[in-house]
């Protein structure tokens, strides 16, 4: 009984030490946020602000151009999410449910292009980019993300589990295939089309590289490229920079909190069928 | 009869062709047309500021080879690989596992632990520049046991594994969830039967757990990989690939030389020798790790 | 059928519309770096000037925060670039050898009111190739020595070091343990682990990065004694770095007081000012070697090869690196005019800081070499190694001389 008792207040006490490690970070640069002091390196280090202010936000959001940073990131991530699940849907539809010529060999291609590593396509799709100037554009940061081959593997998945007797009624009735897709497809994928949209939504919110090679100037920067570059120039002024990353990670939270069954629900059926 | 068949086929293909279209021509563009043009590319001089792109064969391949730093890069890459693959594989399993035990405020925990993978990496990095630097937090906590830190991303001898330890940190929270579905596929009256047995919790995560979850672990290394050969984002804001190119993975080699240096016919060639290694790396771990033994 | 596919190609189109935004170049575009407030400020003062003066010439500045080289690189070779822009003079030799500068010799000519000869010849020079010019220089600051007025009493040094030795001695007395815990609290000197904090010592050791006949120089006697000298403060614990106090760059850590001198240029002024007000400072000329030198850091203003506008961008040009665009400009001393008649009208000859970079220029080097950014990069990499391992600088310059070797500039 005695052995028990130690076993689970080690297990606790784990517990504890993990969750610390885990949103120590967050925890610290909040409070840096909030700090009214510059030197935020005196030593020993002070876990909280002896003085606190809002200020640090304020001058992030008046004296930056974040408004147009955080107007690139949204309009980047919407049509891209919206997409993916439209477009991903019904590719994923075709795959599942319609008979063509060319549909194995053209699915074998989507898939193979799964094993390409994304670093050998940046400076080919950079130049053809270039050559149809679409480099520092919406176009240039939108296109490419458009539709991703994953996205029309987990809907074909999902889709192959529907049961056909529903849509073979609709055929005799007459439907056309997009109403099929439209009326009985749709409506019973929810879960699915939600995992989409989720990970679409938060790689296209997070997405780096890509936008740091295409964006030239700062009013087409999305939220993460303004950072990293603030980080160069605040070097100096960490409580600005920290109320930076706190803003620009908000988002995402708040999304995660509200969707977050369907996060892990996401992450689950796509982590199983592959 | 035959007719209709026929013209419901023409329909069924037409419609087919529809719905595939738009994701069919972004590929083209955006991937397809790409890989060849990569290999083109990787045969010509090609510097973005000069009009002119001279055809030299090999030379870029040659010249990679040859490259100081890109075998360095290449070192650098595959120490990453096989040191955080492996700690976030059995880490994120591990707080899986956890996770998958009955307790009070299960979802806070889990939520603490998957917040690191949903937030920016530019984010996580700049807190971790803090962090790690001589007067940081990290410093501080070890000051505490009386242990006198370094500046851990300027000193060459830490600052990989600074980054390292950045990445296992906020990738083990995605993985942790990915387990967790795993787990929770496994049925509750195997545990039962093992606790019957008198099997202690740490036996039966090694006897059920771990073989139980071998296709997820699988699915898991295999992501891993792939994240870790293309590892930049934490790179490019926290070291720029220094000091003495101490952090200078392949990705960022490729990105330096190809837009910094400009010169994209020697970057296009880096790339594909850095896809080679994927492709024979993930070949490897596929012949000798099979996601099913039995298969 | 007809129906579905009007309506997926009407969402498509839709999509397609949303992410495709032209580019913009209605209007003459400048681009310079983000520098501080004050200097965009009085920049933006400027250009409100022009705007007066030629309300039929509309142009948008737009600064380029973060990687500015990059990505004007990026501008320029996807043809973006804007009309005029800022170039430094230490990457403008890659530049011209590229090919992808406007040459301005023909608008200098064609324009009376632009007098040239005003110029300090050295900031000219560093933006010519073949007899053509490439570039106006903007402004420039040299090194010099800042010293905390307030250190120097206390350690009871009341004359200016003036060469090697006196340097050393007095990096030395000012390094102080103030808390006596065994650590130093403060140190003589910051300096900063790169190449063209080192190139003064070099010069004034009469060595040479790359050699008049175009050899490298850093494994030369000269080079190399000077790269010994400048570590060896660091390593001797009277100088320090940046990171090691936990700071971005040399400018903050003399502000705060954790070290004495520091070698900087004009651009440390405002933020003094500005984060350190109630400082007592001063400026001296560097120590000499074996000769007085330093190095001059210009920047000009540039266009690129095919500008959309270009004869506006020349009128912006000249306004902006003629007499009265640049003594607005360099009115409040955040920055150094690199004429001499408008350094005379502002009387920055008899101004006890501004006079100090002023008597530098006389002997002042901008710091230049013939190597693509590849050969630059590996020397900054030689240099932190000696830093940040234990490698002699000797044994550094030595191994990465090859490497640089390999990436000089093709004539």
């Amino acid at each position: 009984m005695k052995q028990i008792k130690i076993q689970k207040i080690l297990f606790w006490l784990l517990l504890l030490v993990m969750t610390f490690i885990y949103m120590g970070p967050f925890l610290f640069s909040l409070s840096i946020s909030f700090n009214a002091e510059q030197d935020v390196f005196s030593w020993p280090i002070k876990l909280l602000p002896e003085e606190w202010t809002l200020n640090n936000y304020k001058e992030v959001w008046q004296g930056l151009p974040f408004g147009t940073w955080l107007k690139n990131s949204a309009i980047i991530t919407a049509v891209q999410t919206i997409c993916n699940v439209f477009f991903a849907s019904l590719a994923g539809f075709a795959f599942a449910r319609l008979e063509f010529p060319g549909k194995n060999i053209i699915f074998s291609l989507f898939m193979a292009s799964l094993m390409i590593p994304g670093i050998i396509l940046l400076v080919p799709k950079f130049i053809l980019l270039n050559e149809i100037s679409l480099i520092n554009t919406y176009g240039g940061l939108i296109l490419p993300g458009l539709v991703s081959v994953v996205n029309i593997f987990l809907m074909k998945q999902f889709f192959e589990t529907v049961p056909k007797d529903l849509e073979e009624a609709a055929l005799i009735d007459g439907c056309s295939y997009f109403r099929i897709y439209w009326q009985i497809f749709l409506p019973v994928s929810k879960p699915a089309l939600a995992a989409v949209a989720i990970y679409t939504f938060q790689g296209a919110w997070n997405e780096f590289m890509w936008p740091v090679i295409v964006t030239t100037t700062s009013d087409m920067f999305t939220l993460p490229v303004g950072m990293s570059f603030l980080k160069n120039e605040f070097s100096v002024n960490w409580p600005l920079l920290m109320s930076g990353t706190i803003l620009i990670s908000l988002p995402t939270l708040v999304i995660f909190l509200v969707f977050q069954r369907y996060f892990v629900e996401g992450v689950a059926s796509s982590g199983l069928k592959e | 009869m035959s007719k209709t068949i026929k013209s419901k086929r023409w329909q069924q293909m037409k419609t087919a062709y529809t719905f595939i279209g738009i994701p069919v021509i972004l590929f083209t563009v955006f991937t397809f047309i790409p890989i060849i043009f990569a290999f083109v590319i990787s045969f010509f001089d090609w510097n973005l500021l000069i009009p002119e792109k001279t055809f030299i064969g090999l030379g870029n391949y040659f010249e990679v080879f040859q490259d100081e730093v890109f075998l360095i890069a290449v070192k650098n890459t595959a120490l990453y690989t096989v040191i955080v693959v492996p700690i976030q594989t059995i880490l994120s399993l591990f707080l899986a596992f956890l996770m998958n035990q009955k307790l009070p405020g299960r979802t806070f925990f889990r939520t603490a632990f998957y917040i690191p993978a949903i937030t920016s990496s530019v984010v996580t990095s700049i807190i971790f520049v803090w962090i790690y630097s001589k007067p940081g937090l990290l410093n501080y906590l070890l000051s505490m046991v009386g242990i006198d830190g370094t500046d851990w991303l300027t000193n060459p001898s830490t600052a990989l594994f600074a980054i390292m330890a950045l990445t296992i940190w906020s990738t083990s929270g995605y993985f942790m969830i990915t387990f967790l579905a795993g787990l929770q596929n496994i049925p509750k009256s195997v545990y039962e039967a093992a606790a019957i047995d008198g099997a202690s919790t740490w036996t039966q995560f090694w006897k059920i757990t771990v073989p139980m979850v071998r296709p997820v672990t699988f699915f898991v290394v295999v992501l891993g990989l792939i994240g870790c050969f293309q590892v930049f984002d934490q790179i490019y804001v926290m070291s720029g690939g220094g000091p003495v190119n101490a952090t200078t993975t392949m990705s960022y080699f490729v990105y330096n030389n190809s837009f910094k240096f400009f010169r994209l016919g020697y970057g296009a060639a880096a790339a594909i020798v850095l896809a080679a290694i994927i492709f024979v790396a993930t070949w490897l771990q596929k012949k000798y790790f099979p996601s099913n033994p039995y298969q | 059928m007809v129906n579905t596919f009007k309506k997926i190609s009407l969402f498509s189109l839709f999509s397609l519309l949303i992410s495709c935004g032209g580019f913009k170049d209605d209007e003459m575009r400048l681009s310079s770096w983000v520098s501080s407030p004050q200097e965009t400020d009085l920049f933006e003062a400027t250009l409100q000037e022009f705007r007066n003066l030629n309300p039929d010439i509309p142009f948008d500045f737009e600064p380029i925060p973060g990687n500015y080289s990059e990505k004007l690189q990026l501008m320029l070779g996807t043809n973006t670039a804007p009309d005029v822009f800022f170039l430094k003079g230490m990457i403008s030799p890659s530049y011209m050898s590229f090919g992808i500068l406007r040459d301005l010799s023909e608008d200098i000519a064609t324009d009376p009111s632009f007098d040239s000869e005003d110029f300090y010849p050295a900031l000219l020079e560093a933006f010519q190739k073949d007899g053509g010019q490439y570039g106006i220089p903007k402004d420039f600051s040299p090194y010099v020595l800042f010293y905390n007025k307030e250190m120097f009493r206390e350690a009871g040094i009341d004359s200016l070091p003036s060469n090697w030795q006196e340097l050393e001695a007095a990096a030395t007395a000012l390094t102080k343990d103030l808390d006596g815990d065994g650590e130093t609290d403060q140190f003589g000197l910051v300096i900063e682990p790169v190449l063209e904090m080192i190139m003064p010592f070099v010069y004034q050791n009469g060595g040479y990065f790359q050699n008049p006949d175009g050899s490298l120089g850093i494994t030369d006697e000269p080079f190399i004694e000077a790269v010994e000298f400048y570590h060896g403060l660091y390593r001797k614990g009277i100088a320090t770095i940046p990171t090691d106090v936990g700071q971005g760059w040399n400018g903050d850590t003399f502000g705060r007081g954790k070290a004495a001198m520091a070698l900087s240029g004009g651009w440390l002024l405002p933020f003094l000012k500005e984060n350190y007000p109630d400082m007592d400072w001063g400026v001296a000329e560097l120590p000499a070697g074996k000769q007085k030198a330093t190095i001059a850091f210009t920047t000009a203003y540039a266009m690129p090869k095919a500008p959309n506008y270009p004869e506006d961008a020349w009128k912006l040009v000249s306004y902006l690196g003629g007499k009265e665009g640049m003594k607005k400009w360099t009115s409040q001393g955040l920055a150094l005019p690199s004429r001499r008649s408008v350094a005379e009208e502002n009387g920055f000859y008899e101004d006890p800081v501004f006079g100090v970079m002023m008597r530098s220029i006389e002997y002042a080097r901008p710091f230049q070499i013939q190597f693509s950014e590849r050969g630059f990069e590996e020397a900054v990499v030689g240099v932190q190694s000696m830093f940040f391992t234990d490698k002699s600088p000797r044994q550094s310059m030595l191994d990465i001389a090859s490497r640089i070797e390999k990436y000089k500039l093709k004539k």
